[in-house]
């Protein structure tokens, strides 16, 4: 069987008998010849020596010749036209082969151990494929099997907690949403810090195309494009040794996704249906409408000078006003999702074939939030000669995202609404009419309903490949790849959310965005005598992106049922239509050798030169080495019978980022700085020609060790990852007219540990395996240049600071100590600021970080940091005859989150609603309690101050997955005409132990270096789905 | 087969000698410009010009009624960021009207302008200089509030192009600033169209325009002739003429009146703060303080144009919304900011004849302005009775009659009247506390400044 079969099958220890019929059935239809009577004939059974059963579709082959067979369903084989001294092999996938001399004797039984052949897998690796015994560099898979388990809709949340040193946080829990990944931490200023994304070789488009976010900091999740089920394994490669064939592109780990192809044999038909629902996962407390105007009205009464109330807090007569809503019961609802998997594999001599399509319907749990996808795929690969292959990957993708605007801490989000939005407001008017729009802000039920805010995409990634062998070893390979996405964007806010009679917005924007490339290179591939075995790659590669926006927005439609641009009044803005284009040359190599399977050494280089930077500094070189030991060969380690494989490896090298803007050494002057209606430009950018790379360095050590046949592997890696020349956007003077120049600065530094323990606890009718990993990863910025800092930091946006010595995620603002029980305990006077007041009863306790007795600027401190100590997740699988269990946590432990969704929801702004705590509140001089008193147009900031009062302790664990499946016995369905039949219910998100009070600390409101904030994003769901899978 | 491989080696050579290279790797930007390559026409220049206004729109959307407004005593305020520092005179370097980006942000437009208009024309040409003049125009008006506000600034008149020019510029003495404030003005009052046509003669710098800024640097260095001199080429210019009280709100709801020298342009996108700073009742930015409405003679018709006069506690602001505005949506909000307009002028002129010792022209012009609003004439005897003198009638006038536009505290400032009339409100009581602090930020981003001494 091909390579690739063994890897489609690799887990599948319960669909063995099925594969083995179908084996079987290939092998029957492919070497049965004539018999050659005259000689004589051996038969026997075949079982499993650990559980005795029969096994199915053994191969059983006459070595040296092309005569064989397989066992039947009972485990039985005959084989004729054989003769004494001839050698029998018999091989089944997953189990170790047996090779058995011929000797007269006629029966010959046999059983076959399980192979626990973890080592002998093969993962992918830039430009090729590998043993995993003799990867030298730092490579992590997750399998089909996990993929299948996980049920999840895209590929980077399958690696949230199964992928040792790979963080994945959620920005937004809506189908489609963002997420960020981070392989081994950050390790850029600039905000490219996400890893190179590799589909059967197509380095593909990772960033959101989206442009019309609404008030999210994040996009959606290109990667969502690609359906799991589909992905036979996605490999990630961490340490400079297995990226730096990636070169500048590589800094931050490179995710190969490979797709499943076909195998020789008849056609398999797998049809997999499921349906589910979601619903959040926690709702939140929010006070009543009572609650709420008494709480408005001692705000207004803890003015200094008190004002008359707004007609909205006093005024519960009104019918606009006279609601008591929890908005949350109005917009959330349970949803429900569906997916259907049809695909079909198969091959014959010269051709293989994987042809799948499936279809998605998924609601969200915000009312009118939906996302449908359709994606095909058809891998194909010809044999056209004995020398020469061709082949092709190609999917197609279409989704269609009903979206809703659930981010940031604008009116517009949906999410902020359902939690602060007065309960005194009526849903709908005397005349049943919404009530769209009070007081400055539009009802969100009126905003899922009546808005549009859709994105449809259509997306082609493809790669075409020649490959032809010049001599034995020698194989040259071209490859052309394409990801080309054509997007369309529609927003839509009609007029009966405004109080503008007529007033209704609208955009559309449509996106093309296109990677190709071309990659030639010379593979070599050869062992001179026993010993020594060399393996080379030389190529070079060619790479062009390009990207067209085009779009309009508009206002003062005549009718809100006319939303496209059309019908627009008046075309408010043009000036989002921009086209850049970016390319790339490069040269790569690599070498590696092998002395008998224990010394292992590995050379690569690659030359980038990309069209961002200046003339001079275009080129870039990023070489790695990397050696490994693999010591379990060595003689004095022999007698150790429980050590199956033990290996040490080492690691160093360069790898680039070279993410920065398409023209920013160039300068920029930009278009649309229009003044009315007549078009104005203005500079944008300051040139800097000088910019040139950043450049990682990293080192890695790293130990595999495998224990007593492999039933228990041991991995363990160490790193340190250096990164210097950061791209960073310098503050410079705003007298210039610019306010930063890009320039290359500074270091930053992350270091780290992984461990992946994986063990084969039980075997036998009742297995039982575990799969364990946890990271951890400190980073730590290393220079900043000293006229950059202020105070000796930078502020990094509204929430951290970036300073030498501290993580990138570092929370910085005012400590709060509590809040003063009566004005008496400001024993030392402590004032607002140089000129303010005395806090009094009711105020926030600030730490006087130095003791002035002022609370301003110089008391902010750290109050926390987003990066976890550490993280990972567990798997157990169980398995009895028919059924499986996977029982999966994920876990997070000492990531803290700045929650400015809470900071939203206990604060007096405007006419805001506020949580339950807020009835906790301080009341009267003596109250004992850390909810300080409301005070409306609070002079003391007490709320708006970034303090510590909203970071909240992020840790958790939770119970991520549960996935439970029968197989119905193959003699059952067999009847029925199909050869499987597996029933599944998974649920994901089952359960979440932690002490953060927002939604879910699974939470990341930018996709940026400003990591651990939720200011309100789409929550999560728990999901319950059931399903059938069939094989015809 | 033999010829593929030839094939593929000649591709290898080809791509490893790296013939192609600098072809391949040479992108220039398609829909912008490179820094260095964007004035190349007429109409490019013209659109450099348009975009140091669009510059304007985002330093004046708010600033103009902080910088003009907040310190003084006509606003009173509930609000707890900018507005309450401002009024409590316990100003920070981190106020966000301490910041003098936008300014900036003009000052570089304008600087490249002025460095690339003159290359893309051959020789003369009535565009170039009707271009060059507004550059100039624009420039001094940035300078001018930069002056008023922070005192001695960062003087630069050439645009920034590379990162091997000196960035870290320290502050040059106001008053060779204002003397190139006069420079620009004066180059700018010869070079400007006279007019443009249509609403553009509003919202576009015209000789008017210029002379209307001149008059007011002038004022504010205490030049009197001057004031006169230039006041004067303002009033006998065609296009601006005072409009009845009917349409007095007009100037401001609606813009393009008669009377406006020169506004900043708005639209329904390209939006300014003025709801926010005025009409959210008592969460605006600010309302009507209890000495302002106080201030009020009987029978001035403006009292109810200016503030919602129906409410026991006035809070609204309906100056700029009309009459019986009651929305307190905080949108953005499209009006035009009227920076300078004929009655403005007629009063300086007033105030130079009055400091001139001219009180029979100076009350002749106070009266134009106090007839338009339904009051008497006022003799120097009751300018004596009523305001204790001249000058200080017309400082009331201008109180009213220039209400909230952003002009308030530059004149008590100017007329040495700051401390006297703010130290009651907030305890002001040191000239050097005129000035506001320099930014946080700018002094972090510029070693080579300090903080004004104030605030050391």
């Amino acid at each position: 069987m091909s390579e690739p079969y063994k890897n489609n099958l690799r887990h599948c220890g319960i669909i063995r008998n099925f594969m083995g019929y179908m084996a079987f059935l290939a092998i029957h239809l492919l070497i049965s010849g004539p018999v050659m009577a005259q000689e004589r004939t051996v038969s026997g059974t075949i079982t499993d020596s650990e559980t005795g059963m029969p096994l199915l579709g053994v191969n059983i082959i006459i070595k040296g010749t092309s005569t064989g067979t397989s066992s039947d369903l009972d485990g039985n084989y005959t084989i004729t036209g054989i003769s004494p001294g001839d050698i029998l092999t018999y091989s089944f996938m997953g189990y170790e082969s047996r090779d058995i001399p011929f000797d007269a004797n006629t029966t010959i039984d046999v059983s076959l151990t399980p192979a626990t052949n973890e080592l002998e897998e093969m993962v992918v690796v830039g430009y090729g494929r590998q043993k995993k015994r003799n990867v030298t560099g730092s490579v992590v898979s997750v399998g089909s099997e996990e993929i299948a388990q996980s049920n999840l809709q895209d590929p980077v949340s399958v690696l949230q907690g199964r992928a040792a040193g790979v963080q994945v946080t959620s920005n937004s829990g809506a189908p489609g949403g963002g997420m960020t990944i981070r392989v081994r931490g950050n390790s850029s200023l600039n905000s490219g810090n996400d890893p190179l994304f590799v589909v059967d070789g197509v380095p593909i488009e990772s960033n959101s195309l989206s442009s019309l976010n609404g008030t999210e900091n994040f996009g959606l999740n290109p990667l969502a494009d690609i359906n799991p089920d589909d992905i036979e394994s996605i490999e990630i490669l961490k340490d400079a040794a297995s990226t730096a064939i990636y070169g500048s592109r590589a800094a931050n780990g490179v995710v190969m996704i490979t797709t499943k192809r076909g195998a020789e044999g008849k056609a398999q038909v797998n049809l997999n249906v499921h349906t589910g629902i979601s619903q959040i996962t926690r709702k939140l407390s929010v006070l009543n409408a009572s609650q709420y105007r008494e709480l408005i009205l001692d705000s207004y009464r803890n003015m200094d000078n008190p004002e008359e109330p707004y007609w909205t807090v006093i005024d519960s007569l009104n019918p606009r006003n006279t609601g008591d809503v929890d908005w949350q019961d109005e917009l959330l609802r349970t949803a429900s999702q569906y997916k259907i998997d049809l695909a079909v594999r198969g091959g014959a001599e010269n051709v293989k074939y994987s042809w799948s399509s499936s279809f998605l319907n998924q609601d969200g749990i915000i009312l009118n939030s939906n996302y449908k996808r359709v994606t095909t795929r058809l891998n194909v690969d010809f044999d056209i000669s004995d020398r020469l292959r061709a082949g092709q990957s190609i999917a197609y993708t279409n989704t269609n995202n009903n979206r809703i605007n659930a981010g940031g801490t604008g009116n517009l989000s949906v999410i902020r609404e359902l939690l602060v939005r007065p309960p005194s407001y009526a849903m709908y008017l005397p005349d049943g009419s919404l009530n769209g729009y009070m007081v400055g802000r539009r009802n969100p039920v009126g905003i899922a309903l009546y808005a549009t805010h859709q994105n449809k995409s259509n997306r082609i990634i493809g790669n075409e490949y020649l490959e032809y062998d010049i001599m034995d070893g020698l194989t040259f390979r071209s490859n052309l790849n394409l990801d080309f996405t054509a997007m369309k964007e529609d927003d839509f806010m009609p007029s009966i959310l405004d109080y503008r009679e007529g007033y209704n917005t609208g955009a559309v924007r449509s996106t093309n965005n296109i990677t190709w490339g071309n990659e030639n290179y010379l593979k070599f591939d050869r062992n001179f005598g026993e010993k020594h075995s060399l393996n080379a790659l030389a190529g070079f590669s060619f790479q062009n992106w390009q990207y067209e926006r085009t779009g309009l927005d508009g206002m003062f439609f005549p009718s809100d049922n006319i939303r496209t641009l059309n019908g627009a009044g008046t075309i408010s803005n043009q000036e989002v239509n921009i086209t850049t284009e970016h390319s790339m040359l490069s040269y790569f190599g690599r070498v590696s050798y092998d002395y008998m399977g224990k010394y292992l050494a590995e050379v690569n280089i690659r030359a980038d030169g990309s069209s961002r930077f200046g003339k001079d500094k275009r080129f870039g070189y990023f070489p790695s080495a990397s050696v490994g030991w693999r010591f379990s060969e060595e003689k004095f380690l022999e007698n150790l019978d429980f050590l199956s494989d033990a290996k040490l490896r080492f690691s160093v090298g360069n790898t680039g980022n070279e993410a920065i803007g398409n023209y920013t050494s160039q300068g920029e002057f930009m278009v649309g700085s229009n003044y009315l209606d007549y078009s104005g430009a203005s500079p944008s950018v300051m040139p800097n020609s000088g910019l040139t790379w950043e450049t990682t360095t990293q080192y890695n050590a790293g130990l595999d060790v495998s224990l007593w046949r492999n039933r228990l592997i041991f991995n363990a890696d160490f790193y340190i990852k250096d990164t210097r020349d950061l791209l960073y956007n310098v503050p410079i003077p705003r007298t210039t007219g610019f306010s930063y120049i890009t320039q290359n600065i500074g270091r930053i530094q992350n270091k780290g540990i992984e461990f992946l323990v994986s063990s084969r606890n039980l075997t036998g009718d009742f297995s039982w395996n575990t799969n364990f990993n946890i990271s951890a990863n400190r980073n730590k910025v290393k220079e900043l240049p000293e006229d950059l800092l202020t105070n000796g930091y930078i502020q990094n946006g509204t929430y951290h600071i970036l300073k030498e010595g501290l993580p990138i995620g570092t929370f910085y603002g005012w400590k709060f100590d509590g809040v003063y029980a009566r004005d008496e305990d400001n024993v030392n006077g402590v004032t607002n600021g140089a000129m303010g007041r005395e806090f009094q009863g009711g105020d926030p306790i600030w730490n006087d970080l130095n003791g002035d007795h002022i609370i301003n600027e110089d008391d902010r401190q750290i109050i926390g940091n987003a990066e976890p100590d550490f993280f990972g997740g567990i798997t157990n699988d169980f398995s009895y005859k028919n059924f499986t269990l996977s029982v999966f946590f994920q876990f997070s432990v000492g990531n803290e989150i700045y929650s400015e969704i809470n900071h939203q929801r206990n604060s007096v702004v405007r006419y805001n609603n506020l949580s339950t705590d807020a009835l906790g509140r301080w009341r009267e001089q003596g109250d004992i309690t850390d909810f300080p008193r409301p005070v409306r147009d609070d002079p003391m900031q007490s709320d708006s101050r970034v303090q510590s009062r909203w970071v909240e302790d992020g840790s958790y664990i939770k119970l991520k997955n549960v996935h439970f499946r029968y197989s119905f016995p193959s003699r059952i369905i067999n009847k029925i005409g199909i050869h499987k039949l597996d029933a599944y219910i998974t649920a994901t998100n089952l359960i979440t132990w932690t002490k953060y009070t927002g939604f879910d600390p699974d939470v990341n409101s930018y996709s940026g270096l400003r990591a651990g904030v939720d200011e309100g994003s789409y929550p999560q769901s728990r999901t319950l789905i059931l399903g059938l899978n069939f094989g015809l | 087969m033999k010829n593929i491989k030839k094939l593929f080696i000649g591709c290898i050579l080809a791509a490893i000698t790296g013939s192609c290279a600098d072809s391949i790797l040479d992108k220039e930007p398609v829909s912008s410009f490179p820094a260095q390559g964007f004035y190349k026409n007429a109409s490019d220049a013209q659109a450099g010009v348009y975009g140091i206004y669009d510059a304007m729109q985002s330093a004046f959307r708010i600033n103009f009624s902080l910088w003009g407004e907040g310190r003084a005593d006509a606003v009173d305020t509930n609000n707890s960021g900018d507005a309450l520092a401002l009024h409590q005179n316990t100003l920070t370097p981190i106020i966000s009207s301490a910041s003098w980006n936008n300014l900036y942000e003009v000052i570089s437009r304008a600087n490249y302008a002025i460095k690339y208009v003159p290359q893309v024309f051959d020789g003369e040409s009535t565009l170039k200089d009707q271009l060059l003049g507004q550059a100039h125009a624009l420039r001094a008006i940035a300078y001018f509030y930069a002056v008023r506000v922070w005192g001695d600034v960062p003087l630069i008149t050439e645009p920034y192009e590379s990162a091997e020019q000196e960035l870290f510029i320290s502050a040059t003495d106001r008053e060779i600033i204002l003397d190139q404030v006069v420079d620009d003005l004066i180059f700018a009052s010869e070079n400007c169209a006279e007019n443009y046509g249509g609403e553009r003669d509003r919202i576009l710098v015209t000789r008017g325009g210029a002379n209307g800024f001149l008059t007011q640097v002038y004022m504010w260095r205490g030049e009197y002739d001057m004031v006169v001199e230039s006041a004067q080429k303002v009033l006998d210019n065609p296009l601006y003429s005072l409009v009845p009280i009917n349409n007095w709100s007009d100037i401001f709801t609606t813009g393009f009146s008669g009377e406006s020298i020169f506004e900043v342009g708005y639209n329904e996108i390209q939006t300014n703060s003025m709801r926010v700073l005025y009409a959210l009742g008592s969460d605006s930015y600010y309302f009507p303080s209890e000495s302002f409405r106080n201030s009020f003679e009987n029978g001035d018709r403006r009292k109810s144009l200016i503030y919602d006069t129906t409410q026991v506690t006035p809070r609204k602001i309906w100056k700029f919304f009309g009459e019986g505005f009651n929305d307190e949506s905080p949108d953005p909000s499209e009006n035009n900011i009227v920076l300078l307009r004929l009655a403005d002028i007629v009063l300086l002129k007033a105030e130079a004849h009055a400091r001139l010792g001219q009180t029979d022209t100076a009350l002749e012009l106070l009266n134009s302005i106090r007839n338009r609003a339904g009051l008497p004439a006022l003799d120097p005897e009751d300018a004596e009775a009523q305001y204790s003198g001249v000058e200080a009638a017309i400082l009331h006038e201008r109180a009213i009659e220039l209400s909230f536009e952003g002009h308030r505290w530059f004149d008590l400032v100017r007329t040495g009247s700051a401390i006297e009339v703010m130290q009651p409100v907030n305890g002001l009581n040191s000239e050097a506390n005129f000035l506001w602090p320099i930014h946080e930020d700018a002094l972090n981003r510029n070693p080579n400044l300090e903080q004004n001494e104030f605030y050391r």
